[in-house]
């Protein structure tokens, strides 16, 4: 019953969108409380002396949490026009570099080697799990990730080195930069379900209504803090 | 040698103490270094034990552990991609970058990976605290024990690298092996070479020259840079290829201060006996030597004085002293009395010889015993006593002696006579001393016999001395025997009164005779010590006939 009145409000929603033929902006913040990620980061100086792993952001939390604002991904659920690109996600200095990449379902990702010592990828994740064995510099290979979910790449010759990968269902998907900002434009108007995603807090849905007029604002608070979300309902 | 009895003493009472204290010292000294190497042996077998026991525990847990990182999955999968691409440089660059960074982590100094064949295969090793790549092809570490690379040794453990129950390889971790760990000096050597040493003040030769000696010997004594060090070779735990682990204790470190303790209380001990010994001599000595220097002293007197002391009291406690100068004063008494006796034999010999001399001639009999009788009479008028008086009695008695050489003609001829015999009778002063001269003991009797007839005013004979040149005692006998000549009877006259011999006498006091003899002779006689002549028969027929009494006094 209900996916039946979703599907008629969502070929409602195209329709309508498809006559108005004006498209609208979600504009929105991200906030991002408290640090989330430990990071560790094996500092490369030269190739015969590596640094001892260093956990990061200890000392600038301001710079803490810029990180992780830059490391949500704000897409739209739905199944709506997805485009197909390719990405590239190289292993530098012992990095996945990117270490979050965002594709629309059905896009490929580049893996490349630019180290001088061989590198692995491999996933075991239920959207898509491959290995690519072992292959050393300037070789790539190349995966396609036709379902939409998160792909967590790893190596096997480096355990502390990890990526993800997160397949969005259509092409309405960013980052949030490094302020929290971000904006997905070109919707129709409509009633939409917005998802964030962190890697380490999860997923955080909020439902927009899209008219032709506005630009609707999305706040996501991560990770949700039951003082401040008490405080929002008193209001 | 001559010594002090004193120093004899001490000698005797030191010797035997110096000889005890240096052989006790001697024999401490050694007692010490053996009990000090006793005690450095066991201590240094039993830290041999507890460190082979620590480090069983610890290899046992280093095992465990490292067996962990030898399951590192990375590694493995490492490993796995050289052995797929045995030649490949990156492959090697990315197994050895995971052992970097296992050596990063784990504060590993020097690892390796070899095939399950013990081929090596990547290794890195910590060069200045930086983790480098090693070119392994012409390395052969052992899987176990020591290591030597450059100047660095590494102990090393390996353990199996599996992956599914199949052995792919072996993971060789070394740590750099340092002695500082150890408290005792610490020898690491190879063969014979020493690679490491923990001894202090010496060069890696002067230790190996050392240890070559104790090659076979797991436990020796040596001689480092001076110092006697024992050592023991550990042998609990196998270091593998030659390698030795010595341990060393200084046994002269240990000892010395035990050592300069026993010299300290020696150098003291040593100090009191000598102290000791010295005051004990000199006490002991003290009460033999004091005496005997009262005695000797008293000898040394009566050798100057040539009469022989006698010891009523002696000063001595010692037995043997007192015995000693008793039977010293008894032989002393002995002598003297011997002496005496000699001395009376002596007189008595006089006595007799002047006697004979006297008898020679009737008038004369008896005159020379007289004259002495007289003449010790003047001499105790003038307080003379003693030994002096002795002489004037003995030499009185002997004054006339030399008329032995006047013939009986002139001495007996009743007539007067010529100067021809007068000279000769005069020669008897000369004579008697002549003859008296050569017998000892008689040369104080000598100026009586040579002078009685010299008179005051020095127109007697021999020598024609005047006065006080003369001796008193012969100017004593002098007046003495002009006397007795006066009161008794010659051939050629009667003797004459006392009364009438003294007032010649007085009447030549001052130029024959001296005053204050012919004065001494008056006292005695007023005194009535003075024994007067009255035995003479003799006539005085002749006494008129002589112009001067004197000239007859002479004969």
């Amino acid at each position: 019953m209900s996916i039946v009145t979703r599907a008629v409000s969502i070929l409602l929603t195209i329709l309508t969108a498809g006559l108005s033929l004006r498209a609208a902006e979600v504009e929105g913040t991200v906030i991002i409380q408290r640090r989330l990620t430990k990071r560790k980061v094996t500092s490369s100086a030269d190739l015969y002396q590596r640094g001892t792993a260093v956990e990061l952001g200890s000392d600038g939390e301001q710079d803490a949490l810029a990180f992780e604002r830059s490391h949500v991904v704000v897409y739209i659920e739905g199944n709506l026009p997805s485009e197909k690109v390719t990405a590239t996600l190289n292993q530098q200095d012992r990095r996945f570099s990117p270490d979050l990449v965002v594709i629309p379902a059905g896009s490929s990702v580049s893996f490349g080697n630019l180290d001088p010592i061989f590198h692995n990828v491999f996933s075991l994740s239920k959207a898509r799990s491959f290995d690519l064995g072992n292959y050393p510099k300037d070789q790539s290979r190349i995966v396609t990730f036709p379902k939409a979910g998160i792909v967590f790449v790893d190596c096997h010759l480096h355990p502390n080195m990890s990526a993800a990968i997160v397949v969005t269902p259509n092409r309405w998907s960013t980052k949030a930069d490094a302020s929290g900002r971000f904006v997905l434009s070109g919707l129709r108007p409509g009633t939409y379900t917005i998802v964030a995603w962190h890697r380490a807090a999860g997923f955080f849905r909020k439902t927009v209504r899209v008219t032709e007029r506005g630009v609707e604002n999305v706040e996501f608070i991560i990770p949700l803090d039951t003082d401040r979300v008490v405080e929002q309902a008193m209001q | 040698m001559r010594m002090r009895f004193a120093t004899r003493a001490f000698l005797w009472s030191f010797i035997p103490f110096a000889v005890l204290l240096a052989s006790s010292f001697w024999f401490i000294q050694q007692r010490v270094q053996h009990t000090v190497r006793g005690g450095l042996r066991l201590s240094l077998r039993e830290a041999h034990m507890s460190m082979a026991r620590l480090r069983r525990e610890s290899e046992l847990q280093n095992s465990r552990f490292l067996r962990i990182v030898a399951e590192n999955p990375p590694l493995k999968a490492g490993l796995q991609l050289l052995l797929v691409h045995p030649q490949s440089a990156p492959a090697r660059l990315t197994l050895e970058d995971q052992l970097r960074e296992i050596a990063e982590t784990l504060r590993f100094d020097f690892l390796v990976v070899s095939n399950s064949d013990g081929v090596p295969l990547a290794g890195i090793v910590r060069i200045d605290d930086q983790l480098v790549g090693m070119d392994i092809s012409r390395l052969k570490p052992p899987q176990q024990g020591f290591f030597t690379m450059g100047t660095n040794t590494y102990q090393l453990n390996s353990f199996p690298i599996d992956s599914n129950q199949e052995n792919i390889g072996i993971l060789s971790i070394g740590e750099r092996f340092d002695l500082s760990e150890f408290s005792t000096p610490t020898i690491l050597a190879q063969n014979g070479k020493v690679l490491r040493n923990s001894v202090p003040n010496a060069s890696p030769s002067e230790v190996e020259s050392a240890i070559a000696k104790c090659e076979t010997q797991a436990e020796c004594e040596t001689q480092i840079a001076g110092e006697t060090y024992v050592t023991l070779a550990s042998d609990t735990v196998n270091f593998g290829d030659g390698y030795t682990l010595r341990s060393l204790q200084s046994v002269d470190s240990i000892s010395r201060p035990v050592q300069s303790v026993v010299r300290e209380v020696f150098l003291i001990a040593t100090l009191g006996a000598l102290a000791a010994a010295a005051a004990l001599s000199v006490f002991s000595s003290r009460s033999i030597v004091r005496p005997i220097a009262t005695v000797v002293a008293s000898l040394r007197q009566s050798e100057a004085t040539g009469s022989l002391p006698s010891f009523q009291s002696t000063p001595a406690t010692i037995h043997e002293i007192r015995e000693l100068i008793e039977s010293f004063s008894r032989a002393a008494s002995a002598l003297r009395e011997s002496r005496e006796n000699l001395q009376q034999a002596y007189i008595e010999f006089i006595g007799s010889l002047a006697g004979a001399l006297d008898a020679r001639d009737d008038y004369t009999a008896g005159h020379s015993r007289r004259v002495s009788e007289y003449s010790c009479a003047i001499a105790a008028a003038l307080n003379i006593s003693g030994n002096e008086l002795e002489v004037i009695r003995i030499g009185a008695l002997l004054h006339d002696i030399g008329k032995i050489g006047v013939t009986d003609s002139v001495l007996r001829k009743p007539s007067r006579l010529t100067s021809e015999e007068m000279a000769q009778v005069q020669q008897h002063p000369t004579i008697g001393r002549r003859i008296l001269e050569g017998v000892r003991g008689f040369q104080q009797y000598l100026p009586i016999v040579e002078l009685h007839h010299e008179n005051w005013d020095g127109t007697g004979y021999p020598l024609h001395l005047a006065d006080v040149r003369v001796p008193l005692c012969a100017r004593i006998t002098h007046v003495a025997d002009a006397y007795d000549a006066m009161t008794s009877a010659r051939s050629y006259r009667s003797a004459l009164s006392h009364e009438a011999a003294v007032g010649e006498l007085k009447r030549c006091a001052g130029t024959q005779f001296d005053p204050e003899v012919v004065e001494a002779l008056l006292h005695a006689d007023a005194n009535g010590k003075f024994a007067r002549n009255t035995g003479s028969t003799a006539s005085v027929r002749h006494l008129l006939a002589l112009p001067r009494a004197t000239s007859e006094v002479v004969l």
